[in-house]
């Protein structure tokens, strides 16, 4: 039944919705992927409730998954779904261990509660995160069904297997849905049992690495996928925010509706108080309709006192961290190993390169948005979210009340890439309800407020510098990043203590720390206090990894050429897996000889040093773990990349990547995660990028912002080595290598040194002058 | 009022004549499949058909479409089986997805146009359409596919 | 075009601020030239009020002859109301904007009072053919009599039957906010006297059947030349410039002759397309004050009279001699046409056309897809100014103008006059051969405030 058909029959008779449209929502869904509220008869866009959820008669080991009496197996994802397709990936491990018959699983994509314990996506973690508890979940699923089924079949769990939902004993068998209306069991399972239960080997996996379509998908494309901004309640009205010029700090003098007043469907502005100061100096626009809600914000008229960084540019900010690397004294050090100071003092030569990246913007597709109204005594926040349990207390604080009394809803998001971590969109909704009695109320950003209210990707500065001895051998090394601080203004908590003691968002140095053996490290982030004061500086796809491999790998590289050396053997010099680069298990097994083995598969595959290419044309190379030192993914990456030696533009022709990231659950699924990150790094070092001007950023649209387009991508070759080792993350590694390895490639085509991203036509003509010049 | 037909049905809307199509689809008709992305014609979120032309509803107001034929997403094929809409499956083009409704509808009046498209026709018409999750790579194999499988269905029925 | 008094004084419509505004001052100026002779030759009668004839009193076929008639002569388009809601058609209060006030169209339905009731088929060919009223005011050339007097008496006869039989409305319009003086009627014979003669079109003998009958209705009923000709200072067609191309309510109509600066001709078959369905495929959809010529009149009278007009305008605008360059024209378009937007591209300008306009405008060789118009080809990039483009930009189409049944976008909200400026200089200098076009951003903020209702459609 299409929605259409659905309108007609509301008009004719608005009860008669319920079975119908049950089992449209049913259909269109595949009955794989499920929200797990309740729903409301009235509200037009939700889904059902899952027909095998607790309390009808499924059987339920672990709250992770049930099985229905008719042979449902329910999974439950507490990960936010923004494309990774991780309900799949992650009911695959489910699946799997407990031997289920995949073709019968479904997922629930839950909401908040206190027993799902920590629920965050992000930082690629998600699978690696989930790895060991949903093999155990699985493994209690499939003993109780063994033990039960070998009852039913009327001989001993020993001689029973269990395979594709069934139990069975030689000729006999049942199905885990038979066991569970027949039987009923009831056992559950705490975790230090779950903890102690044996677990299938590798050999005998039969729906890890296998190819599957991703239980998300068909609703993608027929239009039925609900995201946070389809969310409708009845009654709701819309909201629209006025935002101040500053992200801080700003205060309203007065507010003028005259105008306003005018646009039909206007109801009222509010100047809202924020007890979490999240949004201060916001005014919220509501109205009757989203268009009504548009014009209306247009037409009020509002003055502010401005925060004190109404001035700050870019450049101040990057200023600002040149002066605190120059600064021995301030951040934390994540490696401070003993006899760095020493290395350098008794450096033969010591070869010193800075770097800076621009910021940049999430521009996630779907703007942000969020609905949130008082129910039953609970304030509901309806939208999609990657970090629930960061944002509950500040949505709690900001309405002051108890966390207990907030829940968030979950949806599919329009593109999470990080800037849904952050859930400072929800707070203005749940304050603007409360103003409204605890009415429904949907805030949508247009896209040019999102712009304007986005956690960027702070602007960043890295000064890398290596001490030479007399063999030319790096004996020690130092990186000094400068940046915003997502975690500390976000999530202090969440912060690491460094070497000495002191807490560093790892977020914004991680990659630095990487598995090269150059001697003593010291490794330090620097936190960028102009750049937090002026904007929320955010968790943005790879995070740090995003941009300090760009400084490092770019750094060997120009180190190598300095030194007479080719920059890949050079780099498998230093990857000597010695001391802490060994690697331990279960995460790291192998240490930096894994990285050394992509890397050596990758240039085999691109014919880096090998092909001879046109003119101005060459193949750049990078490596990287991936994400973080405790999760890695060896990653390596090569671009081909033209220079216009005319115009100065640079054009990426083609990409390879070789991973190794353990265990792949969904090969399809990484591989298309590995494409997506790869072509984030291309846009990131060529396409995009923005600027704050005047305490805000420049771009407020695509009419000036310029992420890759089709025709900007390039052909992609990806490889996954091939491991049973424990998975590791892949939703951002693809990212962390392209950077580097196109200014690599640029100086490789036409010999200059870019040491800024993105990579600028007028930035390479002025390369190529000077290179002329000198 | 402004009347007009929505995926093969007689619709009428009661909003200001210059409310952009886009939320007149999603508000008052419920077809949500639509997506709001820019808001400014330069992300193709929003496309739906108009008088079987990809169209961005965001910056179309309702009144100039009155009278005219308006396919969504959810009108182009009964079953949501289009070919355009199976090889999008079959090769596993959507990420997050938002942006897809708006790809395939741009994809299905590309192969109106370029029935056999080439790698330059695609990027050439796709390139108004902005996936940030950058599924580009496999848009270009779907549609491709797709092509295929429209022109293997002529073929076939003659 | 609009039948005025006047008494009402008045401007031509469609002929845009800066015409109308010659014209008055020239009609002020005329005043001078006084003398009794001249009062002699601007002396007309009022023709006696007669009672209403009855409907019945014409033939069915007439009153068809002359639907077609007042169809090829665009009267409803002039003489119905579209502001306030619209109006009822032909009953006049289309409001015209001149740079002295708003002007109003006057009723033209058989109303006694305030419509054309009480005139007698001779008034109303008088009107046509010396742009006199019944009452014996001097109508100013708003109303194109310059045009319609080459109306046969059959033709007129026809309209007359056809204008008779519509429901009488009983409106009046609303009145005109023009000052003294530019209200005074000797000036219109005086204007008269100098530019005007009347007289009956008379068929070319070195020509067909075809051919005269596209002049005929070209030069008379269908006054092409009233937007399509130069206007001299007095607000006159310039007789050495005839469809030349001119500005018509910030548009501009292009030059129908061998001057239309198209890459490719515009050959009779193009013509025909684009006059009777509003869209010709190598040129693309007729748009603004073009629009309604197609669909609201060409597209219901006889295929044959719109196959003149075609045939008259290939000859006019010399197709056969130029046709030859077509063919590389072409070619050159379809290169033109994918520029930058195929392999990657990092200029922003460029980005911008992808992102906003080449999803539709893209096209490849051998030719455009219809319904994909293509820049390169297309009038509003060849022109010398880029209003028409600008306007096309902030409008966009709805479905019932261009092609019929699809809509372009408005871009008003969505590209700020910097955004249009960068696409118009990127497009001038990528799609076409032609000099770069200046001050282009205060062109953008200029046409942008021509734009009425303004269309709050933005999402941002
Ligand atoms: S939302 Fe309409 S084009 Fe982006
Ligand atoms: S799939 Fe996420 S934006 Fe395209």
């Amino acid at each position: 039944m299409g929605k259409l058909e659905q309108i007609a029959a509301r008009q004719d008779k608005a009860a008669g919705l319920t079975t119908s449209r049950r089992g449209f929502l049913l259909t269109a869904m595949g009955s794989a992927l499920m929200f797990g509220f309740a729903r409301e008869g009235k509200a037009a866009q939700l889904y059902p409730a899952s027909a095998t959820m607790p309390g009808n008669g499924a059987f339920e080991p672990t709250i992770w998954c049930s099985i229905g009496p008719d042979g449902t197996v329910n999974i439950n994802v507490i990960r936010a779904e923004m494309g990774q397709h991780v309900g799949t990936a992650l009911a695959r491990i489910i699946a799997d261990e407990m031997e289920a018959d995949w073709d019968k699983v479904q997922i629930t994509q839950v909401d908040t509660d206190p027993k799902w314990g920590l629920m965050v996506t992000g930082g690629s973690w998600s699978v690696w995160m989930t790895w060991d508890q949903f093999r155990q979940a699985g493994a209690a699923a499939r003993s109780v069904m063994v033990e039960e089924g070998a009852k039913l079949l009327g001989t001993t769990p020993a001689n029973c297997v269990a395979r594709n939902g069934r139990v069975i004993a030689g000729s006999k068998s049942i199905s885990y849905g038979d066991i569970v209306s027949k039987v009923h069991p009831t056992r559950t399972f705490t975790p230090e049992e779950m903890a102690k239960l044996p677990l299938k080997p590798a050999s005998e996996r039969r729906l890890i690495g296998k190819d599957v379509k991703s239980l998300d998908i068909p609703a993608k494309t027929t239009g039925s996928a609900i995201y946070g901004i389809d969310a409708k309640l009845e009654g709701m009205v819309y909201a629209r925010p006025k935002l101040p010029p500053t992200r801080y700090g700003a205060k309203v003098v007065s507010v003028d509706e005259t105008e306003a007043k005018k646009v039909k469907g206007y109801i009222r502005h509010i100047v809202l108080e924020d007890p979490s100061n999240t949004v201060p100096g916001w005014v919220a626009v509501i109205a009757s309709s989203y268009p009504a809600a548009i014009r209306a914000t247009d037409a009020l008229k509002v003055t502010w006192t401005p925060g004190k960084t109404a001035n700050v540019s870019e450049q101040d900010i990057i200023e600002h961290g040149r002066k605190q690397i120059a600064d021995k004294t301030g951040g934390s050090c994540v490696f401070n190993d003993d006899g760095v100071d020493d290395a350098f003092k008794s450096a033969k030569q010591v070869f010193e390169r800075t770097y800076t990246c621009a910021s940049v913007l999430h521009y996630q597709l779907e703007p942000t948005n969020a609905l949130a109204r008082l129910q039953d005594g609970k304030w509901e926040v309806h939208c999609g979210n990657q970090w629930q349990s960061l944002f509950l207390p500040v949505i709690a604080k900001a309405l002051q009340v108890p966390e207990t009394d907030v829940v968030m809803r979950s949806y599919l998001l329009g593109g999470g890439f990080g800037r849904r971590l952050n859930g400072d969109y929800a707070v203005p909704a749940a304050l603007i309800s409360k103003a409204l009695g605890g009415k429904a109320v949907k805030l949508i950003l247009t896209r040019s407020d999102d712009m304007q209210f986005d956690s960027f990707r702070s602007p960043s500065i890295q000064t890398v510098r290596v001490a030479l001895d007399e063999q030319k051998q790096p004996k020690g090394w130092e990186h000094h990043a400068s940046a915003g601080w997502p975690t500390r203004v976000m999530a202090a908590a969440f912060m690491e203590k460094g070497a000495d003691g002191k807490p560093y968002d790892q977020f914004a140095i991680a990659g630095a720390d990487h598995w090269y053996d150059v001697g003593p490290m010291r490794v330090r982030a620097l936190d960028n206090d102009l750049a937090s004061d002026t904007f929320r500086p955010g968790w943005l796809r790879s995070v740090s990894s995003g941009w300090t491999p760009w400084a490092h790998e770019a750094f060997l590289d120009e180190l190598a050429h300095e030194l007479g050396k080719d920059p890949v053997d050079f780099r498998l010099s230093l990857l000597t897996a010695k001391g802490r680069n060994a690697g331990k298990a279960p995460d790291s097994v192998g240490g930096a000889t894994r990285q050394a083995a992509v890397l050596k598969r990758l240039v085999e595959k691109c014919g880096y040093g090998k092909t001879s290419l046109p003119k101005d044309t060459a193949i750049g190379i990078a490596t990287t773990f991936g994400q973080e030192r405790a999760m890695p993914t060896w990653t390596a990456g090569a671009a081909q990349v033209h220079v216009d030696r005319k115009t100065g533009v640079v054009t990426c022709q083609k990409i390879w990547l070789v991973l190794d990231a353990g265990t792949i659950i969904d090969p399809d699924g990484a591989a298309a995660q590995t494409e997506g990150g790869a072509l984030w790094g291309l846009s990131m070092a060529l396409f995009e990028n923005t600027e704050i001007v005047n305490g805000n950023v420049r771009d407020r649209n695509l009419n000036t912002y310029t992420p890759i387009r089709i025709a900007d991508a390039p052909e992609i070759d990806i490889e996954f080595v091939e491991s049973t080792e424990k998975p590791m993350g892949l939703g951002e590694p693809g990212v962390t290598t392209i950077g580097a390895a196109i200014a690599n490639g640029v100086f490789n085509a036409v010999g200059i040194r870019l040491r800024h991203q993105p990579i600028r036509p007028a930035d390479v003509l002025k390369g190529l002058a000077e290179k002329k010049s000198a | 009022m402004i009347k007009f037909k929505l995926n093969g049905r007689d619709v009428t809307v009661d909003v200001p004549d210059d409310t952009p199509l886009l939320w007149a689809l999603r508000d008052e008709l419920d077809q949500t499949g639509t997506k709001f992305g820019c808001g400014v014609g330069q992300c193709g979120a929003c496309t739906v058909h108009v008088g079987g032309r990809a169209t961005r509803s965001c910056i179309t107001p309702v009144s100039s479409i009155a009278g005219a034929e308006v396919v969504t997403i959810e009108g182009l094929d009964p079953a949501g089986n289009h070919p355009v809409q199976e090889a999008w499956r079959e090769i596993q083009v959507p990420q997050c997805g938002y942006c897809q409704s708006g790809q395939i509808m741009q994809a299905v009046s590309l192969l109106k146009d370029y029935p056999n498209p080439t790698d330059e026709e695609i990027d050439g018409v796709m390139g108004g359409s902005l996936c940030r999750c950058m599924t580009y790579i496999r848009i270009r194999k779907a549609i491709k596919k797709a092509a295929a499988a429209m022109r293997q269905e002529t073929a076939s029925h003659g | 075009m609009p039948f005025f008094r006047v008494g009402d004084a008045s401007a031509p419509f469609r002929i845009g601020g800066r015409v109308i505004k010659r014209l008055l001052s020239g009609v002020v100026g005329a005043g001078v030239l006084g003398g009794l002779g001249f009062l002699y030759y601007a002396y007309y009668p009022a023709i006696a009020p007669i009672t209403p004839p009855s409907a019945s009193s014409f033939s069915a076929e007439q009153i068809e002859r002359g639907r077609i008639v007042a169809a090829e002569g665009y009267c409803a388009e002039c003489h119905t109301r579209t502001d306030n809601g619209g109006g009822p058609e032909l009953a006049g209060d289309y409001k015209m904007e001149t740079p002295f006030g708003a002007i109003y169209s006057s009723n033209i339905t058989p109303d006694p009072e305030v419509g054309i009731g009480r005139w007698s088929e001779e008034a109303l060919r008088r009107a046509m053919r010396y742009g006199v009223s019944r009452e014996g005011e001097h109508l100013i050339p708003a109303f194109p009599y310059d045009h319609f007097t080459k109306m046969t008496d059959q033709d007129i006869s026809d309209l007359y039957a056809y204008l008779m039989t519509r429901p009488a409305v009983h409106m009046t319009q609303r009145p005109n906010e023009l000052p003294f003086p530019l209200s005074l009627r000797i000036g219109q014979a005086a204007w008269k006297l100098m530019f005007f003669t009347p007289g009956v079109y008379k068929p070319d003998p070195s020509h067909d059947d075809l051919w005269n009958r596209g002049a005929y209705l070209a030069e008379g009923n269908a006054h092409c030349g009233a937007c399509h000709t130069p206007r001299n200072l007095m607000g006159a067609e310039k007789k050495g410039s005839v469809y030349d191309g001119a500005v018509v309510d910030n548009w501009i109509a292009p030059p129908l002759n061998e001057h239309n600066p198209t890459p490719t001709t515009w050959t009779e078959d193009e013509l025909y397309q684009y006059l009777r369905n509003g869209v010709a495929p190598l040129h693309g959809p007729a748009g603004g004050p073009m629009s309604p010529v197609a669909h609201r009149f060409l597209a219901t009278v006889p295929e044959q009279d719109v196959h003149a007009i075609a045939h008259y305008f290939a000859d006019v605008d010399k197709a056969s001699e130029r046709q030859k360059h077509d063919k590389a024209a072409l070619e050159l378009a379809m290169e033109q046409s994918k520029k930058d937007l195929i392999g990657p591209n990092v200029d922003p300008d460029a980005k911008l056309y992808q992102g906003a306009c080449a999803a539709c405008h893209y096209n490849a060789a051998p030719s455009p897809v219809l319904g994909r118009p293509d820049l390169a080809l297309n009038n509003a990039l060849w022109l010398d100014e880029p209003t028409n483009l600008y306007q096309v930009m902030l409008h966009g189409l709805t479905a019932e103008e261009g092609q019929s049944g699809v809509a372009m976008p408005s871009f008003y909200n969505a590209l700020s006059d910097a955004d249009m400026a960068r696409i118009a200089a990127y497009l001038r200098r990528t799609r076409t051969t032609l000099p770069a076009w200046t001050d282009l951003e205060k062109k953008a903020a200029d046409v942008r405030k021509t734009v009425k209702p303004i269309p709050v459609n933005s999402s941002h």
